[in-house]
């Protein structure tokens, strides 16, 4: 696959659709702005998290970022639960003895209550504490939930991608291969299998699954995905019809070759364009789909940061209008960004801008 | 139709004909039931089958046979706790979160919706429970009243004016149809086929306005158990039988109420509105009189309370309740313009009532939960006393035991136990789990992880769930969170697949608790108990409890599987006690254990209930009634149209009312 991959990168045709793309310069930039949030989103636990980056306790480094957690007892403290950075920062400073701690940016995490001893409400922005975009219902930071929901949509949107593809487009490829009772069945299977109601599956599904395993993202995907591969192999379905009557498919017939090799060898490279222009709008149809699932409460299992439990908060808490305001314009943007990239990408993938048809 | 063999039951079946000839002889024929041209109907004929076959159910006299010593009471000595000068007339506007499925207010989804304004609240039963006196009644249907504890009976004498909102008098041919209704099976509602069969064993009729109620049990509050029961309409249901659920989905009914609900005025999918019965015939009766005041009862759907608390403000209903600390403190702060300007009154009122009994609800029948020290543990881990604190904002308070509002009867020494990271790690320790693992949640030797689902199905408890949560780190414990849709997760804690649930059940308001449903392991193990012959029984006074028991009992309120012999032997005990001193003593050693063995986790209650209205709804003085769950549950408001015109001029031309945040605690003392 790697080998097959690099051999489409290097192919000229490519190269001149990758420039092209480039050239593009609204999707260009959104492409980039969205590799930067992506990156950012990797590295979060080092820009939004309430462990330290650093703690120097007697002389000695820890980095707790990743790994097990130090309680409080590591630092000289009190307790057997993890240790509370920001207030182990203020101790040590008040101690005085030269130890010291150096938090993220933002110190919070997506899940604590940054208001300890204080009452449960939403606050507004609040520059001086970190609060950089206020906090929810139940004093957690928006912005770390932001962050944070930010990566699950993507991990989400990317594993959501790769199998619905691997599905749909073998498939796909299969029927338009084959054709024949082989087409006809597959097709009426993928009819009847689509008219299943997707929210009634996912509600059984969550009653079904025992207890002490719980809904996780993962299991969320593998429903979504269930549901979501079938759109895929009409389109492929279609393109395979297309090619495997040309020449060249002809002649690797007679050369002997097998048909995962014609399939995957032969016809995928030509029909690679259609797929690739696809992908941005399955992202952000992935993004809509778990957000919506969230807002509706069908989603993750709280405490999990996602935008659609954000939104849910924020419209029925329309008095604290931050939450809502946040989330909906990270939504915006992001979805707005992905759109730009799926119709550079559409334009710059165009076939009728280097072949003409006779 | 087989007519009854015995020449008794005929007899019966002559008597009770002319018992019923005699009640409609004052009104002109029925012309809505088709029956009375068409001779007797499948009803009548089924009813009378019935009463001819179960004479030991129904037993028809005569005013000779009423005992010679009986002591007829009412309630006039009683203070009534409506405002009689009430204001009647106008329009209330308020709202109902789903349309209802059905206006039958009994069989397949009749429970919720529209129910509380056909029966619950608005019903008029023989007697009802004075809402300011405990243990005290009132009369509504019935006049007078008699017991004899001896034979377990408790008479009624109706009220002669008594009539439905057809205008037909209300009789003792009723009071028998309902009990034949309520007992039939194609009622469609096992529950209540079940009450009905086992809390009863005799209906007596002596003449048209007297009869008499004979418990299986006798009870301090037998009178409440016998009377508080709102008859059905025996005219008007001529059409009952295996098929009435279809063909009465949406048939208003006849009421005993103030309130009844015309075809013409419900409107599909959007709005009810109850129009009041004319000449009611309680209307100048003492306890029902200043109560039920709008002309008109305009219910809108909103299915979504956000929503329907902006409809409020923007004045399209006249009140909504603000129990929440979101309402109260963020969306209706005392700042709010129609709050400060005086339009819209904001009231905070102090009940004392049976609590829902919120709290964690522990399945022991599950691995390492059948440990009494882990469960206690989980006591010590779970930090209910921040979520009252700053969730609630110190408005609700820790439930000290599970019957907690139940007043003197609650056991006076029994404390929840407090938030206490080291008390539960000690405890989780004896219970095995001693290492902390690379996440901070404590392992035993085995390697287990001490890590529990919380189980809900209330999205209303998303955001208290993770504060839970997150404080049961503290101690060592991983809670994780689960929050099904109503239907999904009822159905996983009714079938015990849960392993911890954070739910609650209604109670109504009754002199004592309820033990049996909750805790008692017949409702845990259909192999609790074991007989003589080897059979399963289900009571501990007629076996010895089985050691192993295997088949889960699905479907009962005893979603925490406790099985405990000698708790079920207190329990059987309760159930037979007949005074309430013996009563409050069963239930304190009951909460003794049930606290020891820490089933259930003492989760929180909220002391009283606040409502936010506009300043033309009026209250009488005190504002509520001690026992009412919500501001509306008595109806003792009214509406004041020409003050609703002048709040409307006043909010055009920006002119303020005095500011009116108000608080009674007369009932908290």
């Amino acid at each position: 696959m790697p080998a097959l991959l690099s051999r489409i990168i290097r192919d000229p045709l490519t190269q001149k659709k990758l420039r092209r793309f480039t050239q593009i310069k609204r999707g260009y930039w959104s492409f980039l702005i969205l590799m930067v949030f992506a990156a950012l989103a990797c590295v979060a636990e080092l820009l939004v998290h309430n462990r330290a980056l650093i703690v120097s306790y007697e002389g000695k480094w820890h980095f707790p970022t990743y790994g097990a957690i130090h309680t409080g007892r590591d630092f000289g403290l009190d307790y057997d639960y993890e240790v509370k950075y920001r207030e182990l920062r203020d101790h040590f400073r008040a101690e005085g003895r030269g130890n010291w701690v150096l938090l993220p940016p933002v110190p919070y995490s997506a899940i604590e209550n940054s208001y300890p001893g204080e009452t449960f409400r939403p606050r507004a922005p609040d520059w001086r504490k970190g609060h950089y975009l206020g906090t929810d219902q139940i004093n957690r930071d928006i912005l770390a939930r932001l962050l944070y929901g930010f990566r699950n949509a993507l991990l989400f949107a990317s594993c959501f991608i790769l199998l619905t593809y691997v599905i749909g487009i073998t498939l796909g490829c299969l029927m338009g291969y084959f054709g024949g009772w082989f087409d006809l069945l597959v097709q009426r299977i993928i009819e009847i299998w689509s008219n299943i109601p997707f929210l009634f599956v996912v509600i059984i599904v969550a009653s079904v699954i025992p207890a002490g395993i719980g809904m996780n993202l993962w299991i969320l995907l593998g429903i979504v995905v269930l549901f979501s591969w079938t759109s895929m192999t009409y389109y492929m379905r279609s393109v395979t019809y297309r090619e495997k009557v040309r020449d060249y498919v002809h002649a690797a017939q007679v050369l002997g070759a097998g048909t995962g090799r014609i399939i995957f060898r032969h016809i995928m490279p030509n029909i690679l364009s259609t797929i690739v222009t696809f992908i941005p709008f399955t992202v952000s149809g992935a993004i809509s789909a778990l957000t919506s699932l969230d807002f509706l409460g069908f989603g993750l299992p709280p405490p999990t940061p996602s935008w659609g439990e954000l939104l849910r908060q924020g419209t029925s808490n329309l008095n604290a209008p931050w939450i809502v305001a946040s989330a909906f314009t990270a939504l915006t943007v992001v979805l707005t960004l992905v759109t730009f990239v799926g119709e550079a990408i559409r334009e710059a993938f165009d076939p009728k801008k280097f072949t003409t048809y006779q | 139709m087989k007519m009854p063999s015995s020449p008794l039951a005929r007899l019966l079946l002559v008597l009770l004909a002319a018992a019923l000839a005699g009640c409609g002889r004052k009104e002109p024929a029925a012309p809505t039931t088709g029956a009375a041209d068409a001779g007797p109907s499948v009803m009548e004929a089924d009813l009378a089958r019935t009463v001819a076959e179960q004479t030991d159910f129904y037993q028809i006299k005569t005013p000779a046979d009423l005992p010679a010593n009986l002591s007829w009471v009412n309630s006039d000595h009683l203070p009534e706790f409506a405002n009689p000068n009430a204001k009647p007339g106008g329009t209330f506007r308020y709202y109902i979160a789903d349309f209802p499925r059905t206006t039958r207010t009994i069989g397949p989804d009749a429970t919720g919706g529209i129910r509380p304004y056909l029966l619950d609240y608005v019903g008029v039963p023989y007697v009802q429970p004075h809402p300011n006196l405990p243990g005290e009644v009132y009369a509504g249907l019935a006049e007078s009243w008699a017991v004899e504890p001896s034979t377990r009976t408790v008479y009624f004498r109706l009220n002669p004016k008594a009539t439905w909102s057809d205008g037909k008098p209300i009789t003792a041919a009723d009071v028998v149809f309902t009990f034949y209704f309520m007992r039939s099976p194609h009622l469609r509602e096992p529950w209540y086929n079940d009450f009905y069969t086992k809390t009863y064993t005799a209906i007596s009729v002596y003449d048209e306005r007297t009869f008499a109620i004979t418990l299986a049990e006798w009870k301090p509050d037998a009178v409440v158990r016998a009377g508080n029961l709102v008859p059905y309409a025996r005219h008007a249901m001529q059409e009952f039988a295996a098929d009435w659920i279809e063909k009465f989905q949406w048939r208003v009914l006849p009421t005993t109420g103030a309130y009844e609900l015309l075809e013409s005025n419900i409107e599909r999918g959007r709005a009810v509105t109850l129009t009041k019965v004319k000449d009611w015939w309680a209307r100048d009766l003492r306890f029902w009189r200043g109560r039920f005041n709008p002309d008109r009862y305009r219910l809108d759907v909103i299915r979504d309370p956000d929503k329907a608390f902006e409809s409020f403000v923007r004045g399209d209903l006249d009140m909504f309740p603000i129990s929440q600390p979101k309402f109260w403190y963020e969306s209706l702060p005392d700042t709010h313009p129609e709050v400060a300007g005086g339009y819209i009154v904001k009231t905070k009122f102090f009940n004392k009532t049976p609590r829902p009994d919120w709290g964690l609800w522990i399945n022991s029948s599950k691995p390492l939960l059948n440990q009494t020290a882990l469960r206690q543990g989980l006591h010590h881990a779970t930090n209910f006393d921040l979520v009252c604190e700053q969730y609630f904002r110190g408005d609700a308070v820790r439930m000290e035991t599970r019957s907690d509002g139940y007043g003197w009867r609650m056991h006076p020494d029994i404390k929840a136990r407090r938030f206490d990271p080291v008390k539960a790690r000690e405890l989780f320790a004896a219970a095995g789990f001693t290492t902390q693992g690379p996440d901070g949640v404590l392992m035993n030797a085995a390697g287990q992880r001490l890590s529990f689902t919380i189980t809900t199905y209330l999205a209303s408890l998303r955001d208290l769930l993770p504060i839970l949560q997150q404080e049961a780190l503290k101690a060592g414990l991983e809670y994780k969170l689960e929050v099904l849709d109503q239907t999904t997760g009822w159905k996983k804690v009714q079938e015990k697949q849960h392993e911890i649930a954070l739910i609650a059940l209604s109670r109504s308001v009754e002199l004592y608790p309820r033990y049996w449903e909750m805790f008692h392991g017949s409702n845990a193990y259909e192999d609790a108990y074991l007989a003589a012959d080897g059979r399963f029984v289900t009571k501990h006074s007629e076996g010895t409890p089985n050691p192993a028991p295997s088949k889960i009992r699905v479907q009962t309120n005893n979603m925490t599987m406790t099985f405990n012999p000698e708790l079920d032997r207190l329990i059987e005990a309760y159930d037979r006690s007949e005074t309430l001193d013996e009563i409050k003593r069963n239930a304190q050693e009951m909460e003794q254990i049930i606290h020891d063995q820490g089933w259930w986790v003492n989760g929180w209650s909220l002391p009283f209930h606040r409502t936010g209205y506009w300043r033309h709804v009026k209250w009488p003085e005190g504002f509520n009634a001690m026992q009412g769950r919500n501001a509306e549950e008595f109806f003792l408001h009214w509406v004041d149209e020409d003050e609703r015109a002048a709040t409307e001029k006043a909010r055009r031309s920006g002119e303020k009312f005095p500011a009116q945040v108000l608080i009674f605690d007369q009932f908290n003392k």
